[in-house]
């Protein structure tokens, strides 16, 4: 490939091929990343189709846009969508893909071939998940508790098992390629305690992902062939355990939301220490934690159990890990809090999305310490609390940052500028249209307002609109960006190599990035994160405070 | 090749096989609840034969063999923290 | 430890990266049939008495059989492996050939016992009869032999294939280095002979006194 050191723009990644073919035959890491990035936006506003459709049916008491059946198969398919063909890939397989190998200084990833393997398997898996669509979807809910996914639902559940195993080995595959290539391929002086924090959380994501996705991968094996046999493995009235299915279950998908929220909180750090012009406040704690979360991640599953008849000594067990895994996180929340204070702070629309992060996964956390205490969560469970208490950290937390990312590294990726007005307009929108969405269910909940149902009382009537009305302007702020964004490309101006002075490796080579990355192999001899240091004190000195 | 390895890879497969024999015999022997025991430890030892003499990990990096052993790890926290119910439960 | 003093060659790299990644992937396939030998060990202390009962209709000379016949694949795999690292195509291509062939001859086995189980009416959803009061633990032990056994076989049908391309790619490479893909390749085979090695006492080695 050519280099050209005098002007960038002719010879970079995405100039190295206009072919359809060029792009489905890659196995640059940065066009991989957005073949992922087209294709998990289109499932988001699939799912997110789903979720209108919900909002517009609970608007009303006894609402009926839909019938009961129709409910069930609108809540499953849009869980399914969001929490495996969006919320697991979004971050890793998209802004991991793509700035993991900038980021520690190497040309690619460890196993270029591999990762557009991933892709495929995702695309297929997408397929065969939006296909049961198309055949009446699937109303066991995205968790398939059994017996009533093995012995009774009539709809397409082994199609849809199927989609989520394919996609399953592309998200293992994805991990396996990472944790090789952030031990083996970072640059010369780039060790562990010089990597920026989102490599870190990109590698205990990883680590999460090789760990628990074969165990869902088999368990839905179990499920498929159950379903098929009909022997009453899971089935109390035969004899079997519907808890080992549960177990099994959720041995996996309490780390997935781990897998979801690690790379989010990779993406904050980076977008707060550069926006508030400080090093990251305790980056060895911070790593640490980052570790710690997705350690302590694994032993805490059994609070999805505790009124499904696991015994009370179990719940108790679980209930102390569950509170012992809010230590780091809230860690991080205190470190992020620390960088801030005394810090240069501007108000881009990244930092708008870093800072919704930290307020809404904070909310969202606490609230998450009310369900692992048992006697609390008799009650909470299964109602709309526990609704709110995933949605604020899934949505007002994940989705932020992913956001805020997708803005702090867009001109990276494509070399242009966006509208900042229109992009904080964004965000301002975002924060609150998702404040009006999901608060009120923290209320329906304590109130009792069960989940999974497709009409309620009508004394709930006031918060569910309030709602319904918040899903609203949500909406707009999912949309905007699609549209400012998408004009930049062609519109936009062209963004230098450091448009907001960060630290970092990838912020040292052109927008949009060579082919190869680096002209020459860098070199790190420092800690990350230098800002308030003479080089990146630029912006320091425009709004130095007294 | 040398002779040595191809030596060593033969008493390997020999090993196996004696220890397969023994397993075998030691089913007919009625000796209760020793009889798991004997069968886990003698199929222990076959697969770290295996993976010793013919997946060669003593060749590979430390972080590798740390990769290789934590799966098992993994499983045994399924297993013990999962018994926490299962055990409770069922007796 | 990418940073280490000394300038890690390609060819090292290469080596190291494959080799960790293989190990990893196994870790994945560890935790993938470990759910299977867990849930097996639930039913099994679910249903005591009845496994045991059960335990006994599996065939233990074809199940002792098929252990030596896989013990004895990795064997010929392993030499196939050193082969190729002294770059001795022939004699590897022969290895692997008959590394094939051994897991054929257990595939075939392993089917021809699954058609006896089928005509004992010991498989579970078609046509299934046990003794009456033991009918679904019976039917539980072999819902696990055969989710077991079943997963078992599958792994290693895509390890003939990927051992069979192995024979095809040394025929017809004319670089002479196939010791990574040949190692590579030995770690997923040797793999499924582990997992084997566990199945069988599990599945043929209980309540036989």
């Amino acid at each position: 490939m050519t280099t050209s050191a005098a002007e960038p723009i002719g010879t970079n990644y995405l100039t190295a091929g206009y072919t359809l073919k060029s792009w489905l035959t890659t196995q640059d890491h940065k066009r991989i990343a957005i073949l992922y990035a087209m294709a998990i936006t289109a499932l988001f506003f699939i799912g997110g189709a789903a979720a209108t459709v919900i909002r517009i049916q609970l608007a009303t008491p006894a609402g009926n846009v839909v019938s009961a059946e129709t409910y069930n198969k609108l809540f499953t398919m849009h869980g399914v969508i969001m929490v495996w063909f969006f919320l697991i890939p979004s971050i890793p397989a998209t802004l991991g893909n793509f700035l993991v190998p900038l980021m520690i200084g190497a040309p690619d990833l460890a196993f270029p071939r591999l990762n557009l393997a991933s892709w495929y398997l995702y695309v297929f898996g997408a397929i065969f998940t939006v296909g049961v669509l198309a055949l009446g979807g699937v109303d066991t809910g995205w968790t398939f508790y059994t017996p009533f996914s093995t012995m009774f639902s009539s709809t397409h559940v082994i199609a849809v098992v199927a989609g989520v195993f394919i996609v399953g080995f592309s998200s293992i595959l994805t991990g396996l390629n990472f944790i090789v290539t952030i031990h083996k391929m970072r640059a010369p002086g780039l060790h562990w305690f010089r990597l920026p924090l989102f490599v870190w959380a990109q590698y205990a994501t990883s680590v999460i992902l090789v760990l628990a996705t074969p165990v869902l991968a088999m368990t839905l094996v179990l499920l498929a062939l159950e379903r098929v046999l009909k022997v009453g493995i899971f089935d109390p009235a035969l004899g079997g355990d519907p808890l080992l299915f549960q177990h099994l279950f959720w041995f996996y998908s309490h780390p997935a939301v781990y897998i979801m929220v690690l790379p989010a909180m990779g993406v904050v750090s980076e977008i707060v220490a550069c926006f508030a012009r400080r090093p990251i406040f305790g980056y060895r704690t911070m790593a640490y934690a980052i570790i710690a979360i997705a350690m302590i991640g694994f032993m805490v599953w059994g609070h999805h159990m505790f009124v499904s008849g696991q015994s009370l000594y179990a719940g108790m067990v679980f209930s102390i890990l569950s509170f012992l895994v809010a230590i780091p996180s809230a860690i991080k929340v205190f470190n992020w809090t620390a960088t801030l204070y005394r810090g240069s702070i501007s108000f881009e629309a990244p930092m708008l999305y870093a800072l919704s992060f930290i307020g809404l996964f904070m909310l969202g956390g606490m609230s998450g310490l009310f369900l692992a205490a048992l006697a609390l969560d008799v009650h909470l469970t299964d109602t709309y609390f526990v609704v709110a208490h995933f949605h604020y950290i899934m949505v007002g937390g994940a989705v932020a940052a992913y956001l805020g990312g997708l803005h702090f590294w867009w001109p990276k990726i494509t070399g242009r500028m966006y509208s900042d007005a229109w992009a904080r307009f964004a965000a301002v929108l975002l924060f609150l249209g998702f404040n009006f969405t999901f608060f009120p269910q923290y209320l329906l909940g304590i109130a009792g307002m069960p989940r999974r149902y497709y009409e309620y009382p009508a004394e709930f009537h006031t918060l569910n609109v309030l709602s319904s009305a918040g899903a609203v302007i949500l909406a707009l702020g999912y949309l905007l960006p699609l549209l400012y964004l998408a004009w930049s490309l062609r519109h936009g101006p062209q963004a230098p190599r450091n448009p907001w002075h960060a630290t970092g490796l990838e912020w040292q080579t052109h927008s949009p990035p060579l082919q190869e990355n680096f002209e020459e192999p860098p070199t790190v001899d420092h800690d990350p994160y230098r800002y308030g240091v003479p080089e990146g004190a630029v912006r320091a000195k425009r709004h130095r405070h007294a | 090749m040398r002779r040595a390895e191809a030596r060593t890879y033969l008493i390997v497969w020999a090993s196996l096989l004696a220890l397969l024999g023994m397993s075998v015999g030691s089913a007919f022997i009625p000796l209760g609840k020793f009889n798991v025991v004997i069968n886990l430890v003698i199929a222990c030892a076959k697969a770290l034969l295996v993976i010793i003499f013919f997946m060669h990990i003593r060749r590979s990096t430390p972080v590798t063999r740390f990769a290789a052993g934590i799966g098992l790890l993994w499983l045994a926290l399924l297993a013990g923290l999962s018994m926490t119910d299962f055990l409770v439960r069922m007796f | 430890m990418a940073t280490s003093a000394h300038a890690v060659t390609d060819t090292e790299l290469r080596t190291e990266a494959a080799d960790f990644g293989m190990w990893i992937f196994l870790t994945t396939e560890t935790l993938f049939f470990g759910v299977l030998f867990f849930g097996y060990l639930i039913s099994r202390i679910h249903f005591s008495a009845v496994f045991a009962a059960a335990s006994r209709h599996t065939d233990l000379l074809l199940g002792t059989l098929n252990t030596g016949v896989l013990l004895t694949s990795s064997l010929t795999m392993a030499f196939a492996a050193a082969n190729a690292e002294s770059a001795r195509k022939r004699p590897a291509s022969r290895l692997l050939a008959a590394t094939a062939v051994l897991g054929v001859a257990f595939l075939a086995i392993k089917a021809f016992e699954y058609y006896v189980d089928y005509a004992h009416h010991l498989v579970p959803g078609i046509d299934f009869a046990f003794a009456a009061p033991h009918a679904v633990g019976a039917a539980a032990f072999f819902w696990w032999y055969f989710a077991m056994t079943g997963t078992h076989a599958l792994h290693l049908l895509i390890g003939i294939v990927i051992v069979l391309v192995m024979v095809y790619r040394l025929h017809r490479a004319t670089r002479t280095d196939a010791s990574l893909s040949l190692q590579i390749t030995g770690l997923y085979w040797h793999f499924v002979d582990v997992m084997w090695i566990f199945l069988y006492p599990c599945l043929y080695l209980v309540a036989r006194t």
